[in-house]
């Protein structure tokens, strides 16, 4: 293995680090404000697919232009999810935990068979766009202008992100209610408004990234599958529930994958995420930046 | 008369025109077919259904085609019964997949079961159909394990992987001789048994005949990323580049060679993804003279007249053309018909008997076959593959040059 070839993978790791972090960073907003794991996660990633999809399709909409568009989406679809279904299952006397869970599973379910019904399982891609199949050649090095784009995306985001949680009295809502929803109540604050948000936040934070990975992914209603375990992951390692940690465990994901592929016999590339998450696990339960 | 009366007396009127229909017809043969019908693959048995859907309307209709039941209504010693299509759904998992067999034989009553694309799912699935003594036919599961577990209920009547793989080596010779440089090969293979079986074949032919292997990746299937693969596959830069993918990898191998800027120089592909119109509708201007192996090339029709009647039938329903796995599938199902018809009955140890018998003239296929004729292993001998170049947005037979329509581009121009 040559320099230039591992300089290549890195690059290529951090690129799609960056983007796992974006995808995975909605998941752990809403389980940091209310303790839930979404399990439509990945469900929603594959709505904001179709949703570039179709507006590239239907109208020649570039994904660029579309990005705010299928985040707004999105932002409606989290908050309807929340009023419609998580609202409800979190009202249950006993488990739960385990009423959340298999109301997000369910819901999940639903979103892909209705994906299933309504697109059709075929493969779908957005041929021409303006980023599309565009590299640069930085001496030999390669980086493709949606994977740079994407990461621009992500930093972006991230940096907005933390404005928003630490400047903001949405974001000071959101940091209140998570601490503690009864005393919230006492101030004037409506819970279910807040939460309402938050899943509408969660939901647009995945659906900008659906956006992005649109421009150089396949779109079907399984696409989600993939992404939401490495999500599941990104989460658990960078600590439920922090936004930093989501960022730093997405990056250090994405290139340990691209590192265990080279190294490692590729059929093994897995294997390098899940043991490093089997270590946070035992040496920092709580993950990297966890506040548990 | 009210208008409930109006309704009701329309309704038993309806009843009684319909009544001598029903009892007209004639007895129906349930078969059971087993595919992802949901998950990454659902689209192949969308498209499955379509042309098991083609064979039943040419068994149970009476059609001038030069094909097995074609020309008669349904089954004819069985008083014209008809088939009666019966899907499960087995999500690419082994499991699944032998839990619905055996549903579908027990409580549908199939007669045989035809499946399964995925080749780890026909393993599993025809494990059950031999233990209650109903056959199996493979269709489209390529796997050249499949027909060596002594199985006595096991039919295949197209290639395996060992023989499209032979017939690329072939072609690879043949290429030699005639003064083509061919050094080195990459092999790209998905870790399911379809992706092992075929590298291991093509590990074996390559070591055999003299071609070195500069790269064989083994990669998960439905990966989110295959960047470090693909660079492992840019620096090797092999002659001839071997994928056995699936489509959704088959797209994302394709998208990231770009982004890499790797043009392999040729590409020789195991079908799978590399014979579905998604892959080509996605990234077909990349793939300017691939190479596939196949069972099946639309320009057969030029030889065998029937392809492009079939082919009418399946387009109306299927909106596309048939390719490598779904003729496999019309013809599977025909061979079936056939058998049935032979033994007279749907009782599994008769069907196997007349399965067995099986002897289909290539003239009576849609495929480029030679004949249909079963070894004890239940493999067809004589289903002779051929490779099939993407060139213009259209698939031509180049090899064997006795089925060939025109030279092959070499190399690829993608």
């Amino acid at each position: 293995m040559t320099t230039q070839a591992l300089l290549q993978v890195l690059a290529s790791g951090l690129l799609m680090g960056l983007l796992y972090a974006l995808i995975a960073v909605g998941l752990s907003l809403i389980f940091g404000l209310m303790d839930v794991v979404n399990f439509a996660h990945g469900d929603f990633l594959m709505v904001a697919m179709y949703a570039a999809f179709g507006l590239w399709f239907f109208t020649g909409l570039d994904p660029l232009l579309a990005a705010p568009l299928v985040t707004g989406l999105l932002f409606v679809l989290g908050a309807l999810a929340y009023l419609g279904v998580v609202r409800f299952a979190m009202r249950a006397r006993s488990n739960a935990g385990m009423v959340q869970i298999f109301a997000t599973f369910g819901l999940a379910i639903t979103i892909q068979g209705l994906a299933q019904f309504l697109f059709t399982p075929d493969y779908r891609s957005i041929g021409q766009s303006w980023l599309g199949e565009r590299t640069i050649n930085l001496g030999g090095l390669f980086l493709p202008l949606p994977q740079v784009y994407g990461g621009v995306v992500s930093v972006l985001t991230f940096a907005a992100l933390y404005l928003l949680m630490s400047r903001t009295d949405f974001g000071k809502a959101l940091e209140a209610t998570r601490e503690d929803q009864g005393a919230v109540a006492l101030v004037g604050i409506d819970r279910n408004r807040v939460f309402a948000l938050g899943w509408g936040l969660g939901a647009a934070l995945v659906g900008l990234a659906g956006a992005v990975l649109a421009i150089f992914y396949y779109v079907h209603p399984q696409v989600g599958g993939p992404f939401s375990t490495i999500a599941y992951v990104v989460v658990a390692l960078g600590g439920f529930g922090s936004i930093f940690g989501a960022l730093v465990a997405g990056v250090i994901v994405g290139l340990i994958e691209a590192l265990a592929t080279t190294i490692l016999p590729p059929a093994l590339k897995s294997i390098g995420i899940y043991s490093l998450y089997l270590a946070v696990v035992f040496l920092r339960p709580r993950g990297l930046f966890g506040r548990l | 008369m009210n208008r409930r009366e109006l309704l009701l007396g329309g309704a038993a009127a309806l009843s009684l025109a319909a009544a001598p229909r029903a009892r007209a017809q004639a007895a129906e043969v349930p078969v059971g077919l087993i595919y992802p019908m949901s998950g990454a693959n659902a689209q192949i048995a969308a498209d499955a259904r379509a042309a098991y859907e083609t064979a039943a309307e040419v068994i149970n209709t009476a059609m001038d085609l030069d094909l097995p039941m074609a020309r008669s209504v349904g089954i004819p010693s069985l008083g014209g019964a008809r088939l009666k299509l019966i899907f499960a759904d087995h999500q690419a998992d082994p499991q699944k997949g032998r839990s619905e067999a055996e549903r579908l034989i027990t409580q549908d009553k199939v007669c045989a079961i035809v499946g399964a694309y995925h080749s780890s799912v026909a393993t599993t699935a025809s494990v059950t159909c031999e233990r209650y003594g109903v056959p199996f036919i493979a269709a489209d599961s390529s796997s050249p394990s499949l027909h060596r577990r002594k199985l006595s209920y096991f039919f295949r009547p197209a290639a395996h992987d060992e023989m499209f793989s032979e017939a690329m080596f072939d072609f690879m010779d043949a290429q030699r001789k005639k003064g083509v440089k061919i050094e080195t090969i990459a092999l790209f293979h998905e870790d399911t048994i379809f992706g092992t079986d075929s590298a291991a074949t093509q590990t074996k032919l390559a070591q055999e005949r003299g071609y070195r292997i500069a790269a064989d990746i083994k990669y998960r299937a439905n990966s989110p990323s295959l960047t470090a693969e693909v660079q492992q596959l840019k620096s090797a830069d092999a002659d001839v580049l071997m994928p056995s993918s699936y489509t959704t990898d088959a797209i994302l191998l394709v998208k990231t060679m770009a982004e890499l800027g790797y043009r392999p120089r040729n590409i020789i592909a195991q079908a799978a993804g590399f014979s579905e119109r998604a892959l080509y509708d996605a990234v077909g201007d990349r793939l300017g003279g691939v190479i596939t192996r196949s069972s099946f090339s639309i320009d057969l029709a030029a030889k065998r007249p029937a392809v492009a009647r079939v082919n009418e039938i399946y387009r109306a329903k299927a909106n596309r053309d048939l390719n490598d796995n779904t003729a496999r599938e019309v013809m599977a199902l025909l061979v079936l018909a056939d058998a049935i018809n032979r033994a007279k009955s749907t009782d599994g140890a008769k069907l196997r008997e007349a399965l067995a018998a099986t002897d289909i003239p290539g003239e009576q296929t849609i495929m480029p076959w030679s004949r249909i004729r079963f070894g004890a292993d239940g493999q067809n001998t004589s289903a002779d593959p051929v490779l099939v170049q993407y060139v213009g947005g259209k698939w031509v037979t180049i090899f064997p040059e006795a089925a060939a329509i025109a030279a092959p581009v070499w190399p690829m121009n993608g």
